[in-house]
């Protein structure tokens, strides 16, 4: 039992000043494990158990412990890999257009659907039959048909 | 009016079309494939593992290269390092250059396995892996190439040294290159 006490007291101690000393809220693996890619299997850390993705886990983990913010710890890995190693494009130069292109694109598609559907109301609108008064049978079968009902009555 | 804008709509999504055509081709065209024996070796700068500066290829034409491939993440790699030091310190007395480009890896993990397996030759860091994947074909580390005097490939090896498949194919290289 008191040997247990003194485990516990000697990893709280330990411990202690490493989780305190962070100025900031710690990132956590997981998030970054969905944020950086694996460079040899070209999938998210989470995805993959390659010996390349182990050895970046462990970078991530120790940066983490070192209080590094997720920002540092990806400047840090693109700085070794280059951009490819970030899941997402980044928000400068030729990469915006990852970021604007699909959202011109549903943009684009959505006008052009309102456009058409604008128009084929308004082909339909002026195509309309104008409202006929009487049966709008012809004479011939008007006059068949009331002589049909006289034999009737 | 509504004719001519069906057209102008058709146009587009066949011009739409055109290009994805255009760049399926283009991407089918330049997939990364390996140097083979007798082509040129494709020319590359990388920076210095250790120390400052990068090295071209071009700057050892004159000098038979062995161009080895490595991670410190590759289980082979360890196997094969030793050998390689040791070529190498057999070899340099007939001017042979050992490149050694470490591949998609963090340099501190790469700098710790020099170390650990004292290799004395010329490391690169290819962190992006754009030249051992994307000019070399490189999908797994380690790969060997031995290029002559004038740059060409005499020798590309797709696996270990150290393998029985490899091994002697690479000394014969080795020797033609350094003749």
């Amino acid at each position: 039992m008191l040997r247990l006490a003194a485990v516990a007291a000697a990893a709280l101690v330990l411990a202690g000043p490493a989780a305190a000393s962070c100025a900031h809220p710690r990132t956590s693996l997981t998030y970054l494990e969905g944020q950086v890619m694996c460079p040899t299997c070209h999938t998210t850390l989470d995805q993959s158990d390659s010996p390349a993705a182990q050895r970046i886990e462990a970078f991530i983990s120790e940066k983490i412990s070192a209080c590094w913010t997720a920002q540092q710890i990806e400047a840090a890995l693109v700085a070794n890999y280059g951009q490819g190693i970030l899941a997402a494009p980044s928000h400068r130069g030729f990469d915006l257009l990852a970021w604007w292109l699909p959202i011109a694109g549903v943009l684009g598609g959505a006008l052009v659907l309102g456009l058409g559907v604008w128009r084929w109301s308004r082909q339909r609108g002026a195509e309309e039959p104008a409202e006929t008064v009487g049966s709008g049978l012809d004479e011939e079968t008007e006059r068949r048909l009331d002589d049909v009902l006289a034999r009737f009555e | 009016m509504t004719r001519r804008l069906k057209t102008v709509a058709q146009l587009v999504a066949l011009a739409g079309v055109a290009g994805l055509l255009a760049l399926l081709v283009w991407q089918l065209g330049n997939q990364p494939h390996a140097p083979g024996v007798g082509a040129k070796a494709p020319a590359f700068t990388l920076r210095r593992l250790e120390g400052s500066g990068t090295v071209s290829l071009a700057s050892y034409r004159g000098k038979p290269v062995v161009l080895n491939f490595w991670a410190s993440w590759c289980q082979p790699c360890k196997a094969e390092a030793a050998v390689l030091e040791r070529d190498w310190t057999t070899y340099r007395n007939r001017g042979v250059v050992f490149l050694g480009v470490d591949f998609h890896d963090l340099a501190s993990d790469a700098r710790r396995f020099v170390s650990a397996h004292s290799l004395t030759f010329t490391m690169l860091q290819d962190g992006s892996g754009t030249v051992t994947s994307g000019s070399y074909g490189v999908s797994q580390v380690p790969e060997t190439y031995v290029l002559d005097r004038q740059g060409r490939v005499v020798a590309h090896l797709a696996g270990p040294i150290t393998a029985p498949a490899f091994a002697g194919e690479f000394r014969s290289a080795l020797a033609k290159a350094a003749a």
